[in-house]
């Protein structure tokens, strides 16, 4: 595959990097004294954290009442907070994974803030279904484990079982092939470091990394596999998270058109995060070569795609409520969309459907000033998709005896901010111990050795072999400044 | 194959043959096989199991010391006190006057329930709302529990010799003694009253009810010669129509009635037959709720009606009638011609009733009953009613003594005057300024802490006393549990300042030996007459009959009602089906039982006719001043919410009754606390407002309604705890829906379309045949329910049975604000048309569905379904995911949300030993009883019998006073429930969804000619 050249596309990587010119970028941010920037929001972030991990302390030593679920509305801010987590997280293996099966070589320049962010998203989801729990120290008995209590097993007709299979499998793998693809990076890190903590965790998480043609054959085969188990995972996940609902009778969850929706839903606002942190990150860390106009350009293309989805889905939404002649799912989402809740309906289709066709404009996806709020309101329409299925759905069902509103307490909100405190509590920490773009496999998407005038003769030859890679890290060594 | 079976021989048909799953007892606890594998446990796994077993034992040993704690058993069982297994006393429910009969359940030494009476003559099985709860207040720990004299708790010896001794000095002096009592129906004490004051020159026992009904008593002085309340009997009248008496809430005898009511109006779908019921009146109340045909009025309005109802028949029938009708308005001609003729056509079978405190009302209502026969068929007064004695005009010369200071000793016994008569503040005074006091009150409320001693009676669940309330039916009071405080009953009180001491239980025991047992031809002897009267709880004595005295026309006289101007607002004071006359206010159950109509809790409201607050400008929980000129006295104002009432007249501004109560600031921490939690009580720290100041006194009798009312809006907003804030079954029209959708879940018929053979009108077949083979086969019981909603009152009795039964916790105001409530049973009500609405009331609890939404997405099987087709919540599975309550369909799954308020250790004593408490984070819902099915299934098989139909009565069947529900096994084809599983009325709710309930409601039938008569009739009084 190193022997795809790219001639009619610009280069994926600008500024004519050299294969130490990346390692001294990359690594630069990783080496220095972190800015104040960093550390004004490190505080920033981390005080949000704080907060949630009171509201949660608190909720847990009170009970769910202290949020403002009720009778009627058993899942609110919670619930909507895991799905749109888990939606998030959706990003990082669609571009590790598929993105790498397809081919798609300007996936190498985000796919480590991706796979991260997935990570750290994923954590972030998992403790809502934890802590929404009545008797969350009870969370094990959704495992099936084996127990003394007779045949007392889990119910594997409730998708709430196949959730919490899903989601545990999806962290697991999504947690392994971020470590495998940060090995070659974490052995050039315990390369340039000078003992230390850091250099001490470098090595260990290296495994021993050597730079030979069997460990990179290893390596690439293993993230081959990986990815191609990974790949299943993208569609399985949410479609199992959509199934908490479909399977559900209340009408606006009955439906078969959830799996692909939330699917769609979840790579929509999975790289609308990752747009939203990438943007952040180039600025801040001066990563504008490594993620150029041109990555920001397909991302954007790519948000248009599933966007067109979603809104295709909120369609068929609707229209097959009104063609099934059942009164109560007619009712359901006109409800949702003219009743109590309905100005988080207009959220909704605002910020997924009508903004993003700003997008089609290639003007518009190449301005970072646009491209950035979209992201961000993207991920505010999907918050809100996710409530406007939850809430309005239950707030009005069958028995109009039972019909209630819901409003959010300040324990509830916090949890939310809470959540994103722990996210970018995360990433920053990330942003300063690891690399944040994947070097090793930038360096192979590197415009030099590609075209045959390049300027020095040495790395022509490296840049178009196929052990090109395996060279790299030697060549690092030699090129690193000491 | 070769295997031979050998043959069996069976001894008896039903052994043999015969033998269904229905009369053979099942011997094992689980009708079903367990699915566990047949265990193998070979060599290895023991070796596995032993070797685990000793690791983990040395290691448990090696880390914890259980403390040692010495459990003494009896050496010799008490009697009757087994473990477990409860029994039932019969006696008389104090919840009120009426005298209902209860059977006290007893679990363990105390009393845990009480159950209507099923034998008891009058109430026959059924109990309110009020009666279920009044169990409460004998655990309440702010009940008395010592004598006070002059606000400090003193001994008894100490408390008798003063007021001996004062009493002695009255003796002498000849001051006026005066006992202020609310009705007492029991013979025993009234006898010990008037021994007591037989002492005294001066002396008389007054009697008032809060909620009065001294009209009626005093229009029977006029008309028939002798004060007296008549036994009305609803279930002999085929025409009933009623003037704003609410029979089936809170007037008179509410259980008794709804039965009888029900009685004339149960269905049977071949030959359908029931009673006509019209009901006029101003505000919207449990009764015109169930009514044919409700005409909403002016108040002043029902006079003019009346008479022109009273003429008419006249007319009919031939004799003169005195008075001409005031107006020659004749908006209501085509009501009246209606009513007359349906009453003249049903002469002595029919029945008006009349709530008024105008008592030319009352003697109108005593003439059309005379001129229609129907004194001595559907008004007994031979053997009249003693369940409302009050005389207000008594209790007008009583006030005026105690104004002028001419009252030398008060004694007062279950009254609350300082509350609950407008006299205000020159009352309290005057009670203050009488030289002494004493109070019987259980607890320390608005009077009793005027009083110089208060001498506390105990609770009816701890006497011995009896009630009459009917003359010949006689109920025994007998005590349940030994008295929790050193209580006194007042027998024994007034007995010892007799200065001739004795037990109340010899008190009573001589009473109905010298004055009861002689009037009875039925036991020879007394000790046998005794037992069985105290066995039964109650006595039907035979009385020598004189002849009933006869209507005399003279005392109809010409009378003339102002009615007030159009645009006028008139105050309605109305008792609420649980606060009454404020008697219960500190009744926790009782303050958060969702009114029948509006659905709020923990409040008071003024109610306001949709049109009316529109014209106002007022929406639902606006703040608005009331105020009224009482005797050109400038009255305090009344500051409430608005609650806005369809149905209610536009001129109408109607107010509970019973809220504003001094004790009600113990609600304080009703519910749970926490950071964000709201309160539980209003500003000033009671719960809703006290509206007696707005009563007025006047020529003889409590009125409840007072003119020009001015209403002001004051700019604040106070949220109402309203159970249910959706009060239509068509979605709301601010949505454009497609086709106007009303949706099928309750249905309504009338007797026209029954007869006619109407199909239903929705036929909704739900799928029979599934995808997959059924879960469950049901070869044992297969329990189920069948709920007549034609029947059912809203009453609201079933709820706090269903509270009593499962220990459902209270929450409180901001928790049902936060749509919180716990209550397994609700009563959903929806109004169906425009202006005049028609109300249908639906108890709603789990459906126990054959295909339940909730277990199929329980991850940790929490909720499973039993092989008698239970939906089982198991609690101590559960960890709180709420997905089941979400999927429920009929919303009818409660969480636990906090751990509920249970530090009240006195009131903890309330709870059943047979129903789990429920810890913070579990779900929770209807479970059918399952206690009660257990108990029935154990004692099946201890004695080797089937359970017989009926023997399982879950609380809310048995507490219906109109017999709604029943609950019983469907896979046995003559059980009632299977009965009514077949009625051409039945339907299940949601059936279209193949949820397939097992609660199955019989259509509402009302007795009209067709479904749009009463609109029609409405709209043409505009």
């Amino acid at each position: 595959m190193a022997d795809f050249v790219l001639t009619t596309r610009a280069p994926l990587i600008a500024g004519n990097k050299t294969p130490a010119d990346v390692t001294r970028d990359i690594c630069h941010s990783l080496e220095g004294r972190p800015t104040p920037l960093w550390w004004g929001s490190f505080l920033f972030a981390a005080s949000l954290l704080l907060l949630g991990t009171l509201a949660v302390s608190y909720e847990i030593a009170t009970g769910i009442g202290t949020w403002g679920v009720n009778r009627t509305v058993g899942w609110a801010v919670g619930i909507t907070s895991f799905v749109f987590w888990i939606g998030i997280g959706h990003a990082g293996t669609l571009i590790s994974a598929i993105l790498f099966l397809l081919r798609q070589r300007w996936r190498t320049s985000v796919n480590r803030s991706a796979e991260a962010m997935t990570i750290f998203a994923v954590i972030c989801a998992g403790i809502f279904p934890v802590i929404h729990l009545g008797r969350p120290w009870m969370a094990y008995w959704l495992f099936p484990y084996p127990n003394t209590r007779g045949s007392l097993w889990v119910n594997f007709r409730s998708p709430l079982v196949w959730d919490a299979f899903a989601i545990s499998t999806y962290f697991t793998i999504s947690l392994v092939f971020w470590l495998l693809g940060l090995i070659p990076d974490l052995a050039t890190v315990r390369d340039r470091l000078r003992g230390g903590f850091r250099q001490r965790l470098a090595s260990v998480m290296s495994l021993g990394w050597n730079g030979s043609f069997r460990t990179w054959h290893r390596y690439e085969s293993v993230y081959l596999m990986l990815a191609g188990l990974a790949t299943p995972l993208v569609l399985s996940v949410h479609t199992i998270v959509s199934w908490d609902f479909a399977t559900g009778v209340i009408p606006g969850w009955h439906a078969t058109i959830f799996p692909p929706y939330f699917v769609a839903g979840a790579i929509f606002s999975g790289v609308a995060m990752v747009l939203t942190l990438v943007i952040v990150a180039r600025k801040t860390m001066h990563l504008e070569d490594y993620i150029t106009l041109r990555h920001i350009d397909v991302m954007c293309k790519l948000l248009l795609l599933t966007s067109g989805i979603v809104g295709i889905a909120y369609v068929t939404e609707f229209f097959n409520a009104l063609y099934s002649t059942n009164p109560y799912e007619e009712f359901a989402f006109l409800n949702r969309a003219f009743g109590p809740l309905g100005w988080a309906y207009a959220i909704m289709v605002s910020c997924n459907v009508l903004i993003p066709q700003l997008l089609w404009f290639r003007k518009v996806r190449r301005t970072l000033w646009i491209v950035f709020p979209i992201s961000i309101l993207i991920n505010v329409g999907m918050w809100f998709e996710r409530f406007v299925i939850i809430v309005t759905s239950l707030q009005r069902d069958f028995l109009p005896s039972s019909w209630a509103g819901y409003r959010p307490t300040p324990i509830e909100l916090s949890m939310l901010l809470g959540s994103f405190g722990l996210f970018f509590t995360l990433f920053l920490l990330f942003c300063r111990l690891l690399p944040v773009v994947a070097m090793a496999e930038v360096k192979g998407v590197l415009h030099v050795g590609r075209e045959p005038r390049g300027p020095d003769p040495e790395r022509v030859m490296v840049g178009s072999s196929a052990q090109g890679r395996g060279m790299d890290a030697a060549g690092i060594r030699e090129g690193g400044p000491e | 194959m070769g295997s031979e079976k050998p043959s069996r021989y069976w001894k008896s048909w039903e052994e043999g043959p015969g033998a269904t799953g229905l009369v053979q007892i099942s011997t094992s606890e689980f009708p079903e096989p367990l699915d566990r594998p047949a265990e193998q446990f070979n060599r290895r796994s023991f070796l596995k199991a032993a070797g685990f077993a000793a690791a983990v034992a040395a290691a448990g040993a090696g880390c914890s010391r259980a403390p040692v704690e010495k459990a003494i058993p009896y050496l010799i069982q008490p009697e009757e006190i087994v473990p477990g297994v409860s029994y039932f006393y019969a006696s008389t429910c104090g919840g009120c006057a009426t005298g209902c009969g209860v059977l006290v359940k007893n679990l363990d030494g105390r009393p845990i329930k009480l159950e209507g009476n099923p034998e008891h003559p009058l109430s026959r099985g059924g109990l309110c709302a009020v009666g279920q709860a009044s169990l409460l207040a004998l655990y309440d720990s702010q009940r008395l529990k010592a004598p006070q004299a002059k606000g400090r708790i003193a001994s008894w010896q100490e408390v008798d010799e003063q007021i001996a001794a004062q009493l002695a000095s009255i003796r002498t002096s000849g001051g006026a003694v005066r006992v202020l009592s609310g009705t007492i129906s029991s013979p025993t004490l009234n006898a010990e009253i008037q021994k007591f004051l037989l002492q005294f020159r001066d002396a008389r026992h007054v009697v008032y009810d809060g909620l009065s009904s001294s009209a009626i008593l005093d229009a029977h002085q006029q008309t028939h010669g002798e004060r007296l309340l008549p036994h009305y009997r609803f279930n002999r009248a085929t025409v009933i129509v009623s003037f704003d008496a609410d029979f089936l809430g809170t007037w008179i005898s509410p259980v008794e009635f709804s039965r009888d009511f029900a009685d004339g109006r149960r269905i049977d779908s071949r030959s359908p037959q029931m009673s006509y019921h019209a009901q006029l009146e101003s505000r919207m109340s449990l009764t015109g709720s169930k009514a044919d045909r409700r005409i909403s009025v002016e108040p002043h309005e029902l006079g003019e009606i009346m008479l022109r109802i009273g003429a008419r028949l006249a007319q009919l029938a031939g004799s003169a009638f005195p008075i001409a009708a005031r107006t020659q308005d004749n908006s209501y001609d085509t009501v009246i011609e209606d009513l007359a003729r349906r009453l003249w056509e049903s002469r002595g079978r029919s029945l008006v009733v009349c709530g008024s405190q105008d008592v030319r009302l009352q003697i109108l209502g005593n003439f059309i009953n005379d001129l229609l026969g129907n004194y001595g068929a559907t008004l007994d007064i031979e053997r009249p009613s003693q369940q409302r004695q009050g005389n207000d005009a008594n209790l007008q010369s009583l006030l005026d003594d105690l104004d002028k200071g001419n009252v030398a000793a008060l004694f007062l016994h279950g009254v609350n005057p300082a509350y609950d008569l407008p006299g205000g503040q020159a009352l309290v005074q005057a009670i203050e300024r009488t030289p002494l006091v004493v109070s019987f009150a259980e607890r320390l409320d608005e009077t009793s802490a005027l009083a110089h001693f208060i001498c506390p009676d105990h609770h009816p669940l701890e006497s011995w006393s009896d009630a009459e309330p009917v003359r010949g039916t006689l109920g025994i009071f007998q005590p349940a549990i030994h008295p929790l405080g050193k209580t006194r009953p007042v027998l024994e009180s007034l007995a010892i300042w007799r200065g001739q001491p004795r037990p109340a239980y010899d008190i009573l025991r001589d009473h109905w030996r010298g004055s009861v047992f002689p009037q009875q031809t039925i036991e020879p002897d007394f000790q046998t007459f005794w037992d069985r009267s105290v066995e039964a709880g109650y006595s039907e004595i035979r009385l020598k009959t004189s002849k009933p005295p006869r209507f005399q026309a003279a005392s109809l006289k010409p009378f003339s009602q102002s009615s007030p101007a159009a645009g006028e607002l008139s105050l309605v004071l109305y008792p609420k089906i649980s606060m009454l006359d404020g008697r219960h206010a500190e009744n926790p159950w009782l303050q958060e039982l969702p009114d029948p109509i509006s659905k709020v809790t923990w409040d008071n409201y003024a109610c306001l006719s949709p049109g009316t607050a529109q014209r106002l400008g007022l929406r639902e929980g606006d703040v608005v001043r009331l105020e009224v000129d009482i005797d050109a006295v400038h009255s305090p104002p009344l500051e409430l919410p608005v609650f806005i009432q369809p149905g209610q007249h536009d001129q109408v501004i109607a107010v509970a009754l019973g809220y504003g109560r001094k004790s009600t600031e113990r609600f304080a921490n009703a519910g749970p606390k926490w950071l964000f939690g709201g309160s539980d009580v209003d500003e000033d720290g009671r719960i809703g407002k006290n509206t007696a100041p707005m009563l007025a006194l006047v020529g003889g009798s409590l009125q409840y309604i007072r003119d020009n009312v001015r209403l002001s809006k004051i700019g604040k907003r106070h949220a109402l705890a309203s159970t249910q804030t959706h009060h239509s079954l068509t979605m709301p029209r601010e949505l454009p829906i497609v086709g106007g959708e009303h949706r099928d879940i309750v249905r309504e018929t009338t007797i026209a379309a029954l007869l006619a053979g109407e199909k239903k009108t929705v036929p909704v077949s739900p799928a029979t045949n599934g995808l997959w083979p059924a879960d469950h086969r049901y070869t044992g019981h297969r329990w189920a329910m069948a709920i007549d909603l034609t029947a059912c009152t809203g009453c609201s009795g079933c709820v706090i049975a269903c509270q009593a039964e499962n220990n459902i916790p209270v929450v409180g105001k901001d928790e049902v604000l936060r749509h919180r409530e716990m209550h397994w049973m609700r009563i959903d009500r929806y109004y169906t048309g425009e202006q005049d609405v028609d109300v249908v009331y639906q108890p709603m609890l789990c459906q126990q569905c054959d295909n339940a939404p909730c277990e199929t997405v329980c991850p940790v099987l929490a909720t499973v379904h039993s092989a008698e087709g239970l939906n089982q919540q198991i609690y101590n599975r559960c960890v709180g995911t709420r997905y089941c309550a979400n999927n429920c369909p009929y919303k009818t799954r409660r969480f636990n949300w906090f751990d509920y308020v249970r530090n009240d250790r006195l009131q903890n004593l309330v709870l059943n030993p047979d129903v789990t408490v429920r810890s913070r984070g579990v779900m929770e819902k209807c479970s059918f009883c399952v206690q009660r099915i257990e108990v029935a299934r154990i004692e099946s098989n201890r004695v080797g019998k089937p359970i017989a139909d009926g023997q399982i009565q879950t609380a809310c069947q048995q507490s219906c006073p109109s017999q709604a529900i029943v609950f019983g096994d469907l896979n046995d084809p003559n059980s009632r429930v299977a009965q009514m599983a077949r009625d051409p009325r039945r339907f299940g709710v949601l059936e279209e969804f193949n949820f397939r309930p097992a609660v199955n409601y019989l259509t509402v039938v009302r007795n009209r000619d067709s479904h749009e008569e009463n609109s029609k009739v409405n709209q043409n009084n505009g």
